[in-house]
């Protein structure tokens, strides 16, 4: 076991690190990927200075750790808002702007719109049934509205 | 082996075991609420997420795809005693995953048993044909019910539909029975109706002949009666006449016509096939006698040229037309 991690060397971790990418398309969890690029990042190391293979394996616990701020930065750069369905999973949301008509009044604030087949309520400035409203806002299924 | 070999060993491991709690991966169409030391703390949505290991843990993983879940069967007694067997579904989504997280504890039993208990209020109010035939009525009164409850545990539920509301055999096989009745009613009075006005139909034009033909009678009757007077009037203007060419004439002339007559009647009984023996009034026989009357006229006039025939004729008391008695013009009809 330890000749295993004693002989260790620069092919070794390139792979290591491959198989784990590898693994990672198999079986998507994204944090074998990290893995994956440390254990190329030490190979390549060795192949420079060849370090023990304590110091190896520490360097490349070091870069798995450190991949994680790295790739959030990356993530965030590149993070685009999705294209064809922003409001998937997220109808009220998709909602804010419309107008409808006042299924029955807003009274001390709250009224219901018909949308779609199914009532919601809605908060908003009181107004007789039968008015325009429009949706300014969504808060989970609570959506508020104001005079369109 | 050193101490160091292994402390590398298991750091490696650690480092393993730590990205894999700190990095997350939620799917579309699912939320998943992150505890702070059993605190909940923050939600993540779908896509990549990190979260503090040690200090994170996940939740529950809410899907947030709108859901149907089935209402079980349940009897409800309606408004009049009738015991109906309901079952239904509804349809819900998850608004809010800490909500529906924290807020409730078993969502789907919640919904069902919300939805069941408002299902018998709703029902029990009404009458079992109301509830028949008001479907759209009860899954819309229900929603708003079931909505406005389940709100707290951010959710919307979208839709609650009735499914089937089965009535007990009896009460089904009695409702087959009206319906039939009420057919047959419906069919015998429109019968009755069509029968009733065909007779009255009938009638009318009975009626309407019958006056018809009154007035027909009526017109010929005035008619004859006119035709009786035109007549008479003739006849009278005729008798008038005669007497008229008598008075300027010769009073012999007058045998002229009851002989025609007679012959002409005669003549008649003659004719007539069954008739072999032939009585003849005595006076008869002295009419005969006029006969001579005749000859004397027919020697006066014959006895002249025939160029004066006619104003022999005259003298002798005959009219001038011999041979036919003057017949009355017959009026003409109105």
């Amino acid at each position: 076991m330890s000749d295993m991690f004693v002989t260790l060397g620069t092919w070794n971790w390139l792979i290591f690190g491959v198989l784990l990418m590898a693994l990672e398309l198999l079986a998507p969890g994204i944090f074998l990927f990290w893995l994956g690029l440390a254990a190329l990042l030490v190979g390549l190391i060795s192949f420079a200075f060849a370090p023990g293979w304590q110091l190896q394996i520490l360097l490349f616990a070091l870069f798995a750790i450190a991949a994680v701020p790295i790739w959030r930065r990356l993530a965030r750069a590149s993070a685009a808002p999705s294209r064809d369905n922003p409001f998937l999973n997220r109808r009220a949301a998709g909602l804010v702007g419309r107008e409808f008509t006042l299924e029955k009044p807003i009274i001390d604030g709250n009224g219901t719109v018909r949308i779609d087949d199914t009532v919601w309520r809605v908060a908003g400035p009181d107004a007789p049934a039968g008015s325009r409203v429009r949706i300014v806002q969504a808060d989970g299924a609570h959506l508020t509205v104001a005079a369109a | 082996m050193s101490g160091f070999d292994i402390f590398a060993i298991a750091l490696v491991l650690l480092v393993i075991f730590t990205l894999y709690s700190g990095v997350k991966t939620v799917p579309q169409g699912f939320d998943w609420t992150v505890e702070r030391f059993g605190k909940y703390t923050s939600t993540l949505s779908p896509g990549l997420n990190i979260i503090v290991p040690y200090f994170d843990r996940i939740g529950r993983k809410i899907n947030m795809m709108e859901q149907v879940i089935d209402i079980p069967e349940q009897e409800v007694i309606t408004k009049d005693n009738a015991t109906v067997t309901v079952d239904g579904v509804a349809f819900y989504q998850v608004f809010d995953a800490a909500k529906a997280s924290y807020e409730v504890s078993n969502l789907n039993q919640a919904i069902i048993t919300l939805t069941m208990t408002n299902i018998r209020s709703v029902m029990g109010a009404m009458d079992l044909d109301q509830v028949l035939s008001h479907r759209d009525e009860i899954n819309e009164r229900l929603l708003r019910v079931v909505d406005a409850a389940v709100s707290p545990w951010g959710l919307k539920v979208n839709r609650i539909e009735i499914k089937d509301i089965v009535p007990p055999a009896d009460l089904v096989e009695a409702m087959g029975r009206q319906m039939k009745a009420e057919r047959v009613k419906r069919a015998d009075i429109l019968q009755a109706e069509g029968q009733r006005q065909s007779e009255i139909l009938r009638a009318e034009g009975a009626k309407q002949s019958q006056i018809l033909q009154a007035e027909g009678r009526r017109t010929s009757a005035f008619l004859d009666a006119e035709a009786r007077e035109r007549a008479a009037q003739a006849e009278a203007k005729a008798t008038q006449m005669v007497s008229e060419a008598i008075s300027q004439g010769d009073v012999a002339a007058l045998n002229y016509f009851i002989a025609d007559k007679y012959i002409k009647a005669f003549g008649q009984l003659a004719e007539s096939p069954n008739q072999k023996v032939i009585m003849l009034p005595i006076e008869a026989m002295g009419m005969l006698g006029s006969l001579a009357g005749i000859g004397e006229i027919a020697k006066a006039t014959f006895g002249e040229s025939s160029a004066s025939a006619v104003a022999a004729a005259r003298r002798a008391g005959s009219v001038p037309s011999a041979g036919t008695p003057p017949v009355p013009p017959v009026p003409p009809r109105t």
